[in-house]
């Protein structure tokens, strides 16, 4: 378990196989809930995960190649692009600046 | 049951091939935009076009000043495309410089053959990248002062060119044999009406997101092939018809879990108009037997289509039905959408019967959804803890 500390995400990056489609879609849903907390929201695929990234979302059947190329930065895995309890765990802790463990 | 995720957290191998097949479709999918240019042209200004104007579709007997004669069609698809994905290729092994010299490559198998060189381009492009990425880690640090242009610049324009040659006489044409099975091999498939078993293997790879790796790293460079001598081609339909996809949807949302049916009108939209294949992979894996339905489903699609003749012009990227729309070649406009429309019935005739048409889920309560929905999290939360040990 690591305990994340919402005032060190700085950029939430979502990644998708190619990066164009289902990230594109979840990180624009994200940007919107996440507008007042200032935290930068990208979508990317997941090799592209870029370096700079505080915590990353991905599918769970993406999630061996994202944590390969994501390296220690923290990766959470969830199962459904229209709320799952996963994502919406990390916005509300991240929305209300709560330390959360993923 | 109880399962959320059953098999999709997977294995080493799968995730090889998955990396494997997303960076082939890598070197596609950022230049699908050229790809749609190039159909939309296509299915409009050739000479059995929606509008045929021959300086633009490249046909019939026209000349004037500053015109090749030879339109836009042939180009952008001989030239234009394959170094698209050759530049992206090999910026992806060895950034800007990597695609410079995998473009000059990609020239040389473009040249060497008569048929348009994707698979030539997906291959000699990251190749020649990374023998300018080992030349340049070899010689890091060993550059004189002030030479450094010099050597940067001549170093990858003497590799780039002798790829450019070694691929017009040696990889062009062993490409271009290999292109040539492959399309032998569908057309097989087609005469021997075997080509509705494709479903059996794309369906289920699509669900394990391998839905690019095959659509765009695959059957998009064949089908572009195909299209370029016929105008339409059945291998955009495979992978891309959403109707599989939106019977399993519709039959969530009338005879799903209860929990989930509300889910599914929002995902409906997003599949079929929006084209994000992706959100009703989840279902399936939920309900894995599912997949049952999108196979059967999508092999009537692909046996509509062979019946009908039905193929598209490019491929449509992403698989919405305004995608499909935009792609479809005059003449031929009724196979497509009927393929849609029947793959969409028997997906959702057979997610129906696997659901028991709704008895299921009102015998399961609420709580029990809840209560899975939950072990999934417990789930999630022990493949965190594993990556943890796994993790240095």
């Amino acid at each position: 378990m690591t305990t994340i500390d919402p005032a060190a995400v700085k950029k939430l990056v979502v990644a998708c196989d190619a990066g164009m489609g289902s990230s594109a879609m979840l990180a624009s849903t994200l940007k919107k809930q996440l507008a007042k907390s200032g935290i930068a929201v990208e979508h990317t695929s997941v090799q592209g995960i870029p370096a700079d990234a505080d915590l990353v979302l991905t599918h769970a059947g993406l999630l061996d190649r994202a944590r390969g190329v994501a390296g220690s930065t923290p990766v959470v895995p969830f199962n459904l692009f229209l709320g799952d309890p996963a994502v919406t765990k990390v916005v509300t802790a991240l929305q209300n600046g709560r330390p959360f463990d993923v | 049951m109880s399962a959320y995720t059953p098999t999709v957290t997977g294995t080493g191998a799968k995730a090889t091939i998955q990396r494997f097949g997303g960076y082939l479709a890598g070197m596609v999918m950022p230049n699908i935009a050229a790809f749609i240019a190039w159909g939309l042209i296509t299915a409009l200004f050739i000479e059995v076009g929606w509008i045929p104007v021959d300086k633009i579709g490249g046909w019939g007997d026209f000349s004037g000043p500053g015109l090749t004669g030879i339109g836009l069609v042939g180009p952008m698809i001989t030239y234009l495309l394959p170094l698209l994905i050759g530049f992206t290729g090999g910026k992806m092994v060895h950034g800007h410089r990597g695609g410079v010299v995998g473009a000059i490559a990609t020239v040389g198998v473009i040249v060497g053959t008569d048929v348009p060189m994707f698979l030539g381009a997906m291959a000699i492009a990251p190749l020649t990248a990374w023998i300018v990425k080992k030349l340049d880690e070899a010689i890091a640090g060993k550059v004189k002062a002030g030479f450094e242009m010099l050597i940067d610049n001549f170093s990858a324009g003497i590799i780039g060119g002798a790829m450019a040659v070694g691929g017009l006489y040696i990889v062009g044409p062993v490409v271009e044999s290999i292109t040539t099975a492959a399309g032998n091999g569908v057309q097989w498939l087609v005469d021997n009406h075997l080509l509705p078993a494709a479903s059996l293997i794309i369906e289920p790879a699509k669900v394990l997101f391998l839905n690019n790796a095959i659509n765009h790293g695959v059957l998009t460079p064949l089908g572009a092939e195909q299209s370029a001598e016929t105008g339409k081609s059945i291998l955009f339909m495979l992978e891309t018809n959403p109707g599989p996809g939106l019977g399993v949807l519709l039959a969530i949302m009338f005879f799903g879990p209860i929990a989930l049916r509300p889910t599914a009108p929002g995902a409906i939209i997003v599949h079929f108009f929006g084209g994000i294949h992706e959100i009703y992979f989840p279902y399936i894996l939920m309900k894995p037997q599912l997949i049952a339905a999108t196979i059967l489903g999508g092999a009537t699609g692909v046996a509509t289509a062979v019946i009908t003749g039905a193929g598209l012009v490019a491929s449509p990227a992403p698989g919405s039905i305004f995608a499909y729309i935009a792609m479809l070649p005059k003449g031929g406009v009724w196979g497509p959408l009927l393929a849609i429309l029947m793959a969409t019935i028997v997906s959702f005739v057979v997610a129906a019967l696997l659901m028991g048409f709704g008895r299921n889920a009102r015998a399961e309560s609420d709580a029990e959804v809840q209560a899975e929905l939950k072990a999934a999290e417990e789930e999630v939360a022990e493949l965190k803890a594993e990556s943890k040990q796994q993790r240095p």
